[in-house]
């Protein structure tokens, strides 16, 4: 049993420090063999586990969800409302999709996501979370210049739009959902999926429109 | 506990590095270790104190260190201190205890199994919410339990003025789950102007949400 003893916890650190070696891939490996030997989990179900996460469980599914927001006014009504119910009823469910929150970006509005305290993301609908994310320059930036860091990310903002960053201080998740860009009526829902990219779910992209992103 | 993980805010960091290849893992490694977390851990740890474990990294491993190696190192520790495995185990990758493996999942079976992750936080408060939308409060200027503890409080808005967006219900409170004790406790969605954080250099127009636990807030 854990004695959740926050000094000792430290102490551990230091002695892993001293007696680990420095290269990354070394301590994993350790570690893989480790709970391998002890029969936590098989090895082979790590290498499906990392499939899943690299081919199956990832942006897609985010930019589905916004997607059919943009045609089906009852589905943006209820992804507003409670989006963690809308991504079980998709079969999305999964690591920290219970309280999902979806918030809209709007003429006047522009949100993005962090987490200033470790690195929470919404994994079951976004997948894996991008190393800038996890960063100490964007956790540390993000709150206090959103707009500087936003510019480094490409994102001009109009007149009159206010940022609004969400830090994920607890178990709620946050999906920012990017407006529909004009010259894309029409278009079917695979399309404009195929528009919505990660960064414009976490809030470092605005502009989804066809021309500018085939100009980038 | 007042750390480096703590970052909000924090000035001198260069620019974030925008240029990142689109596949979800840049080495091996990293996929392996996060599959790791995913798939092997102790049964008494709660998220909150597998958080603090990583957030007692030294601080100049937290900030050099690859992310995803201070996840084998949090994973490292907490096993230890579990008593799961021991520092010679965890350095060797070998242990005297071998146990059969289960046997292996397949693609369908992980995906499946993944759905089941989707874990809730509810948990009774013992009273009504204190506050509502629209009240107007402040954060405390320590955390509830003391400085020497995990909060999900963070400095950047110690003592500053929001006001409530929304009440979220009520969640197991950090706070305490770090200790693994789990307890229910209303918690909000509070507004910050970015003004009332930062000074008038900010933009009049911004504003930083958090999603915050009753205890750390008082009314304004």
């Amino acid at each position: 049993m854990s004695t959740f003893d926050s000094d000792e916890a430290a102490r551990i650190h230091q002695e892993l420090h001293h007696a680990l070696p420095s290269e990354p891939a070394l301590r994993v490996k350790a570690l893989e063999s480790l709970v391998v030997e002890r029969g936590m989990v098989a090895s082979e179900t790590l290498d499906n586990w990392i499939e899943a996460y690299s081919e199956h469980i990832g942006p897609r599914r985010g930019a589905e969800m916004v997607a059919r927001s943009w045609l089906d006014p009852d589905f943006r009504a209820r992804l507003l409302d409670d989006a963690g119910a809308l991504a079980q009823e998709l079969g999305f469910q999964g690591h920290a999709s219970v309280h999902l929150k979806a918030v809209e970006n709007s003429a006047q509005v522009h949100n993005v996501v962090v987490c200033t305290l470790c690195s929470c993301y919404p994994f079951s609908i976004l997948g894996m979370s991008p190393s800038w994310y996890k960063s100490a320059a964007y956790r540390a930036r993000i709150v206090r210049e959103p707009r500087r860091v936003l510019a480094e990310f490409g994102v001009s903002l109009p007149e009159g739009v206010g940022v609004r960053v969400w830090d994920s201080t607890a178990e709620l998740r946050y999906l920012v959902v990017p407006q529909r860009p004009a010259g894309t009526e029409g278009w079917s829902l695979e399309r404009l999926a195929a528009l919505v990219t990660r960064n414009s779910m976490i809030g470092t992209e605005r502009d989804l429109s066809p021309h500018v992103k085939g100009a980038a | 506990m007042d750390t480096i993980h703590d970052l909000g805010g924090m000035q001198g960091f260069g620019p974030v590095a925008v240029d990142e290849p689109e596949e979800p893992f840049h080495h091996d490694w990293e996929a392996r270790m996060w599959a790791i977390a995913r798939n092997a851990r102790a049964p008494d740890w709660t998220i909150d104190w597998w958080r603090h474990v990583r957030e007692r990294i030294a601080p100049a491993d937290y900030l050099t260190r690859p992310y995803f190696d201070s996840w084998m190192q949090t994973h490292a520790a907490g096993f230890i201190a579990s008593g799961v495995f021991t520092l010679d185990e965890i350095v060797s990758g070998h242990t005297a205890e071998k146990h059969p493996p289960p046997p292996p999942e397949t693609l369908e079976q992980v995906i499946a199994r993944a759905r089941t992750e989707a874990l809730g936080f509810e948990a009774p408060a013992p009273a009504p919410a204190r506050f509502g939308p629209g009240d107007r409060v402040r954060c405390i200027a320590d955390p509830p339990l003391g400085r020497d503890h995990h909060t999900r409080l963070p400095r950047y808005v110690r003592s500053r003025p929001g006001t409530i967006h929304a009440h979220w219900g009520s969640h197991v409170f950090a706070d305490l789950a770090a200790r693994g004790r789990h307890e229910g406790q209303h918690i909000y969605s509070v507004r910050f102007a970015a003004r009332d954080l930062w000074g008038d250099d900010a933009d009049a127009r911004d504003c930083v949400h958090l999603d915050l636990w009753e205890s750390y807030l008082e009314p304004a």
